[in-house]
């Protein structure tokens, strides 16, 4: 099936090129701005041509943004802190959590196992909107609202699901005679799950994990709501770019960058890690 | 008895893989466990294993009942048809893997894979991820994983089925010498009958949930107590023909499409008895004038079949019936009319109904 | 069978690009030619190119180099919808929304046959493969045999210059296939019908074809009837490919003595031969390597004496294996040997069945020396 005509080989190229100017125009556009001042950005005609600044992310990073109105203090460093260790927390707590979990659905069949799975799946088709209120009463009331524990419990709902259903998967691909294998050769069923199950589920445990991070990363709602200041993720302090004196453009745009990149970075670095051993020929063939 | 299992049921749902299978197995002693093509003989090697439950029956290893005892606590030894090698370790660390959960000195960890290695001519490749293995290199790694803790009790599930042609006629020589070497009771499945023969001291022939007959390869192949049992050892497989054999004066007489042929003092029990003749192609002959136990047949083909020569013949009333011999040159016995004769010592006589043997000699 | 010749491969190749790995040359200068109605087995184990060779002849691959011809006819540049050839797959690819006796004359639809005639066409080929009873069933509903049946009689229903059929039993158990074996051959006969089928099983291509194609690393090695093959292996790869048990093969040294030639094996026994012919076929060689059959070598009597390794009964014939020249010695007797594993045994290796290869490329010298 090696004949394919020019025709072919040019209509392929031209969709491909469409596709990718439509994904990634966006992403260019922000990046361009985060460059730009506010002025160079609200200027008519819009301009290919202008001058770059670091000026945004400088009042990013220094924490004060200088403008008309005068001094503004910025807290978008401690914003990316805090996202960092919610984000981070959230993933490991789900994962501790998940991965036996999805073992013991992937290996024991149990009765109304699939009913609780399907249950546990259920709080991500669920609006977080429906729980907030109640949630946020209940926080007051115990003592959890505006905590990085309470944030942490509530970014579960997140996290959770998605590492149980995505790992369950994973383990359920490994052949049972491997583990079985290690069983007969002396070993319990624990040192089996740590030394065998996991090592094998890697690629997967670790996509799991890498978008269970980008999933709460960008939350919004649940911080909005059952945060203050001090606790609040990139997503929630972007709003005070958002200013008296108007939309300062530039430094979203700047923050939009500065929130995007540990992400991207960590899935640019995790992918070759996903890919490799997905075939490992352990087993005939 | 190395391994006892006494009464042991399984089923999934409503299909029953086995009912009361009860089979001993001594030290050093392998068992063939010989079926067709399912899952009954694998979930047996499971059950035994300890990574599945039987739903009823006594499993004892060592006089020691372990029906409940977890796999780690059984002693068994476990070689699988697709290998199952841990892809993650090297070959070292797969072998290596049966003694570190007892075994605390790496030294001695080291020394006893190395012993075994070189006995399976594995050493060199022992670096080497399973990835990187052939086919047979897998195979014999996983066996010096079965082997290396000297298990009381090795269970070999098929484990030349996915090797190369050669490779399995090797392994089939080699085997028993490096099984009686370690002295375990061995429990080997295959679905090869000259595998079967080739490697048992016993062979335990699996159909329809049970075990219809364990015996040594001479007996089930000499003296099958079913037909069923003659059907699945031998190539050719073995020819049957109806017959209802009668009394003349002190011999039993057949007769195949109207010629009367004595098969002697044996059999008297088939006299009466709409029977089944059972004749192996190997020990018929055929010749071109009639004899005194021959019936007549059209030869109607001449296959080669490996290292022998096939005939097929027809009898009169249409049956066919397959000659075997050692390897003669093409056309030497000519096709058309001829005869059939054999040995009447030969012969196994099946009662057509029960396919069970009849009596052979009756003294 | 006539002399007719369907096709043509003329010096084929195939070499897989891959991506940053050096390519695969999968078949390497491939000429063969294919008489009218004769069956052809292509032979050989994994990887060899036979599965290569048959894509490329139904068009799923394209050529590197060389040209095919189909009664007459170029067929390389051809879609595989315009080269009238047949194919049963391996994977066995029924049409799931259609009932088996759907999918067996769909491949009919396109001749606009009456009804009555269709019907009646894949009646007798469901006969004669067994699945009569399964006709109306789904894919789905079917076990793994029957579908693979299904896949076969899908493809030697239709009319078609060439029948290529990948591994067509190899989902099957032996019983079955030994029955299936003689119904295609009889069907593939009696309707003349040109076949090419890829196998590993050296059982299966004695069975089936006239002529086979024995395969090994993208070449072909020898293309003959099994007699030939077995008689006269063109090489050491044949010689040991073909044949079970495989041939025993030793390393020897050669020395001549006069009019005698000596083949002293290694570590092992000599064989000597007294014939001209044979000493000219050697010619100045020094070393060779000798090949044997089990089902030549001769034991419980002879000359020579060698300690028993192993000695299994298959109901029907010995199998022995003796240690000779620090190797294992494979020899079939067709009488029970009884005789201890660790004993000794006399055996002989006689002279006229020896069979001569040369030890740098394998090439065959000599099959059968003759006894002078």
């Amino acid at each position: 099936m090696d004949n394919v005509s020019p025709i072919e080989k040019v209509l392929k190229l031209a969709a491909l090129t469409l596709i990718l100017i439509f994904f990634m125009f966006p992403i260019f556009w922000i990046l361009l701005m985060s460059f730009q001042t506010n002025e160079t950005i609200l200027r008519i005609p819009p301009s290919i041509v202008f001058e770059p600044t670091l000026s945004n992310y400088e009042a990013l990073i220094r924490g004060k943004l200088v403008s008309t109105a005068g001094t503004l203090d910025i807290a978008f460093m401690s914003n990316l802190l805090n996202s960092v260790i919610l984000s981070t927390s959230s993933v490991i707590l789900a994962l501790l959590f998940g991965v036996p979990a999805a073992y013991a659905f992937a290996r024991y069949k149990f009765k109304l196992g699939e009913f609780i799975a399907f249950t546990l799946l259920s709080f991500r088709f669920a609006p977080p909107l429906l729980v907030l209120l109640p949630l946020s009463l209940i926080f007051q009331k115990i003592g959890l609202a505006d905590t990085y524990i309470g944030l942490v419990w509530v970014y579960q709902l997140i996290a959770l699901p998605l590492i149980l259903w995505i790992v369950r998967g994973y383990f359920e691909d490994i052949s049972p005679d491997i583990e079985h294998a290690y069983r007969i050769a002396g070993h319990g069923w624990r040192k089996t799950f740590l030394k065998v199950a996991v090592p094998l589920a890697g690629p997967g445990i670790a996509a799991a994990g890498l978008l269970a991070f980008i999933f709460c990363w960008n939350n919004f709602v649940f911080a909005l709501i059952l945060a203050s200041a001090d606790k609040q993720p990139v997503t929630v302090g972007a709003l005070a770019f958002v200013t008296a004196s108007g939309i300062q453009y530039g430094q979203i745009a700047a923050a939009i960058v500065l929130s995007a990149t540990p992400t991207l970075v960590i899935a640019l670095y995790a992918q070759r890690y996903l890919v490799e051993g997905l075939s490992l020929g352990a087993v005939k063939g | 008895m190395s391994l006892s299992l006494r009464h042991i049921s399984k089923s999934f749902g409503r299909a029953t893989i086995f009912s009361d299978i009860s089979l001993d197995v001594a030290e050093g002693e392998t068992v063939v466990l010989f079926g067709p093509s399912g899952t009954g003989k694998t979930v047996l090697m499971r059950i035994i294993a300890g990574v599945e439950d039987a739903d009823n029956g006594i499993i004892m290893i060592d006089n020691r009942d372990v029906t409940n005892s977890s796999p780690d606590n059984r002693g068994v030894g476990m070689a699988f048809q697709n290998f199952a090698l841990f892809p993650h370790m090297s070959a070292y660390e797969n072998v290596a893997s049966a003694l570190t959960a007892r075994e605390g000195s790496a030294t001695i960890i080291q020394e006893r894979v190395n012993s075994i290695v070189k006995l399976l001519k594995i050493d060199h490749v022992m670096g080497h991820s399973p990835r990187e293995l052939s086919n047979g290199q897998k195979q014999r790694t996983a066996l010096a994983r079965a082997l290396v803790g000297a298990p009381r009790v090795l269970l070999l599930d098929d484990p030349l089925r996915n090797v190369d042609a050669k490779l399995r006629y090797e392994m089939r020589l080699e085997l028993p010498n490096l099984l009686r070497r370690f002295g375990s009771a061995v429990l080997y499945v295959t679905q090869d009958y000259k595998e079967a023969m080739a490697l048992g001291h016993r062979i335990a022939v699996l159909q329809g949930s049970r075990i219809i007959q364990a015996a040594s390869p001479i007996d089930i192949y000499e003296r099958p107590e079913s037909l069923i049992v003659a059907k699945l050892f031998g190539d050719p497989t073995i020819n049957v023909l109806p017959v209802m054999p009668r009394l003349h004066g002190d011999e039993v007489i057949i007769e195949i499409d109207g010629v009367s042929i004595s098969i002697g003092q044996y059999y008297r029990d088939a006299v009466g008895i709409e029977a089944s003749l059972a004749l192996r192609p190997e020990h018929l002959v055929v010749c071109s004038t009639p004899g005194a136990n021959s019936f007549p047949v059209e030869i109607v083909a001449e296959t080669p079949l490996n290292e022998k020569t096939v005939l097929l013949t027809r009898t009169r009333s249409g049956t066919e019936v397959l000659v075997s011999m050692p390897a003669i040159n093409e056309g030497t016995i000519p096709l058309g009319l001829g005869f059939v004769s054999f040995d009447p010592k030969s012969v196994l006589l099946f009662d057509r109904s029960t396919e069970r043997r009849l009596r052979y000699f009756d003294r | 069978m006539d002399d007719e010749i369907v096709l043509s491969i003329d010096k084929v190749d195939k070499i897989y690009e891959r991506r940053n790995l050096a390519p695969v040359h999968a078949v390497k200068n491939l000429s063969m030619q294919v008489k009218k109605g004769e069956i052809v087995a292509l032979l050989g184990s994994s990887g060899c190119g036979k599965t290569s060779t048959l894509r490329m002849i139904a068009g799923f691959e394209s050529l590197s180099n060389g040209s095919l011809i189909l009664n007459g006819r170029r067929i390389d540049t051809l879609p595989p919808s315009a080269r009238n050839v047949a194919m049963a797959f391996e994977g066995y690819s029924l049409y799931p929304p259609l009932t088996v006796r759907d999918n067996i004359s769909f491949a009919l639809k396109s001749l606009r046959l009456p009804v009555n005639k269709m019907a009646e066409k894949v009646s007798k080929v469901a006969e004669m493969i067994e699945i009569g009873s399964i006709l109306d069933r789904y894919p789905s509903s079917i076990s793994g045999g029957q579908q693979q049946r299904a896949s076969l009689a899908r493809a030697l229903v239709r009319s078609a210059d060439l029948y290529l059929l990948d591994e067509p039993m190899g989902q099957l158990e032996p019983q079955l296939r030994a029955v299936l074996r003689g119904r295609i051959k009889r069907l593939l006969n009696e309707n003349r019908m040109t076949a090419i089928f890829v196998t590993h099983d050296q059982t299966e291509a004695n069975a089936l074809a006239d002529r086979i194609a024995v395969m090994e690393d993208g070449m072909l090695q020898q293309f003959a009837s099994q007699h030939e093959l077995k008689e006269h292996p063109a090489n050491l790869f044949v010689a040991t490919f073909i044949g079970e048990p495989p041939m025993n093969v030793f390393d020897a040294m050669v020395q001549r003595h006069g009019t005698q030639i000596v083949f002293h094996i290694k570590n092992g026994p000599n064989i000597t031969v007294a014939s001209t012919e044979a000493t000219k076929l050697v010619g100045a060689r020094e070393f060779v390597t000798i090949g044997i059959r089990p089902h030549n070598v001769i034991v419980s009597s002879g000359s020579l004496k060698a300690k028993i390794i192993s000695n299994q009964w298959l109901g029907d014939q010995s199998h022995l294996a003796l240690s000779v020249a620090g190797k294992l010695l494979v020899a079939v007797s067709h009488h029970r040997v009884v005789a201890q594993v660790g004993n000794e045994i006399a055996y002989d290796l006689p002279n006229n069945c020896l069979h001569v290869f040369d030890n740098t490329n394998g090439a065959a010298l000599i099959h059968g020396v003759e006894k002078s």
